[in-house]
């Protein structure tokens, strides 16, 4: 039976594979996919130490400092469930299972969906959730952000070069952003704020053409090619249902310790509830959610 | 030997998850970017039907995001 298995390998989970293989840990790192949700991220200014760098540079230097410290990965499998078995717990993946003392979970969280008609059918013919990568197929278009977070104004920074104008749809009366962000906005001429709107349909034939919304009562229409969906995040957490204890927003609880309702279970990142969803506190919580779970075997041992 | 071409956007990560994986299979491509390129881009989005990068053209077929097992497929790695 292994010491841990650290699930999800974006910043959380790698931190803590790191932490486990310097520890000389018996450990896995496994993971669906190797980057997590910063590999979208078009442009990182507030890492500590880290001045200015991309989703992709940063996962490079990711994958170079885990080959560094001979961390074990296994990149493919999905898990779908876990169990508590005697002495630990037990997880199923699509074709293999694991066993382990101690799990931390580092799943993060995808796009939150604004749950609309056309959403889904428009997905990819002008809506998006990715403005790094689809943002330059809107050259000269007329687009809008839904949103009023950090992601949706990182969107606008990105494309506001590239669509010639850009509707920045808020739900909200203000953002709710970094100040480097939301200040420079103001000055961007092609950016034009609509603020208190619920977005409720998104139409099109072939492609999206455009939006309805509503504002103080009134329903309006606005004519766009593209739909760059930014409005928070959802926790990957689906798997965890009536294993550990979830928030309203399904965030897995844990404490100050990272400990989740479960004994021998952490969590740490954007899947757990931390109220703030940074990638600086993603790492320091995969290292505190590993620091904990060596402490918890070594106290077991000690009895 | 497959003709591949990629097309792909610059800061995508996708698009350049996808052109690793074509390298470290020792596959030759075309790396097209259709930010630059705004005729191919509109193209693109015709032919595919989508809005959406990288496209992966493999002898005519075209495969939408990076879709590993579907490349695999088509190229016949294992």
């Amino acid at each position: 039976m292994l010491d841990v298995v650290i699930i999800g390998a974006g910043i959380a989970g790698c931190t803590a594979a790191v932490y486990a293989a310097r520890n000389r840990m018996d450990y896995l790192l496994v993971s669906d996919n190797f980057g997590g949700q910063f590999l979208e991220s078009g442009m990182i200014l507030n890492y500590p130490g880290v001045i200015q760098t991309d989703g992709f540079k940063f996962r490079s230097a990711f994958e170079k400092q885990l080959e560094f410290n001979g961390v074990q990965r296994l990149i493919g499998p999905h898990i779908k469930k876990i169990e508590s078995i005697e002495n630990g717990f037990r997880l199923i993946g699509d074709r293999q299972e694991f066993e382990t003392q101690t799990v931390i979970i580092a799943t993060g969280s995808h796009p939150r969906k604004l749950n609309v008609p056309g959403e889904d059918s428009f997905l990819n013919r002008g809506v998006t959730y990715c403005s790094v990568c689809d943002g330059p197929l809107f050259a000269d278009k007329i687009i809008a952000i839904i949103g009023g977070g950090n992601s949706a104004l990182e969107g606008i920074h990105f494309t506001h070069r590239i669509a010639k104008k850009i509707y920045l749809i808020n739900i909200e009366d203000h953002f709710s952003a970094h100040a480097y962000l939301s200040e420079t906005i103001a000055s961007f001429e092609n950016v034009e704020v609509i603020d208190k709107a619920r977005t409720f349909e998104i139409f099109g034939d072939d492609f999206v053409q455009g939006l309805r919304y509503e504002r103080e009562g009134k329903q309006y229409q606005l004519d766009v090619h593209g739909i760059i969906i930014e409005i928070g995040r959802t926790p990957n957490t689906d798997f965890l249902k009536g294993f550990v204890e979830l928030d309203e927003k399904k965030h897995v609880v844990i404490d100050c310790q990272s400990r989740t309702s479960v004994e021998g279970v952490f969590a740490a990142g954007d899947c757990a509830s931390g109220l703030e969803y940074q990638y600086v506190i993603a790492a320091g919580q995969g290292c505190i959610a590993l620091l904990k779970a060596a402490r918890y075997l070594s106290n077991r041992r000690d009895f | 030997m497959s003709n591949v071409k990629v097309y792909s956007t610059p800061a995508c990560p996708y698009c350049r998850k996808a052109k690793e994986f074509l390298h470290e299979n020792n596959i030759e491509f075309e790396d097209i970017n259709i930010a630059a390129d705004q005729r191919t881009a509109r193209e693109i989005i015709e032919k595919t039907g989508r809005m959406s990068v990288p496209v992966i053209d493999i002898d005519g077929k075209y495969i939408i995001g990076y879709d590993e097992p579907a490349l695999k497929e088509t190229l016949h790695i294992k």
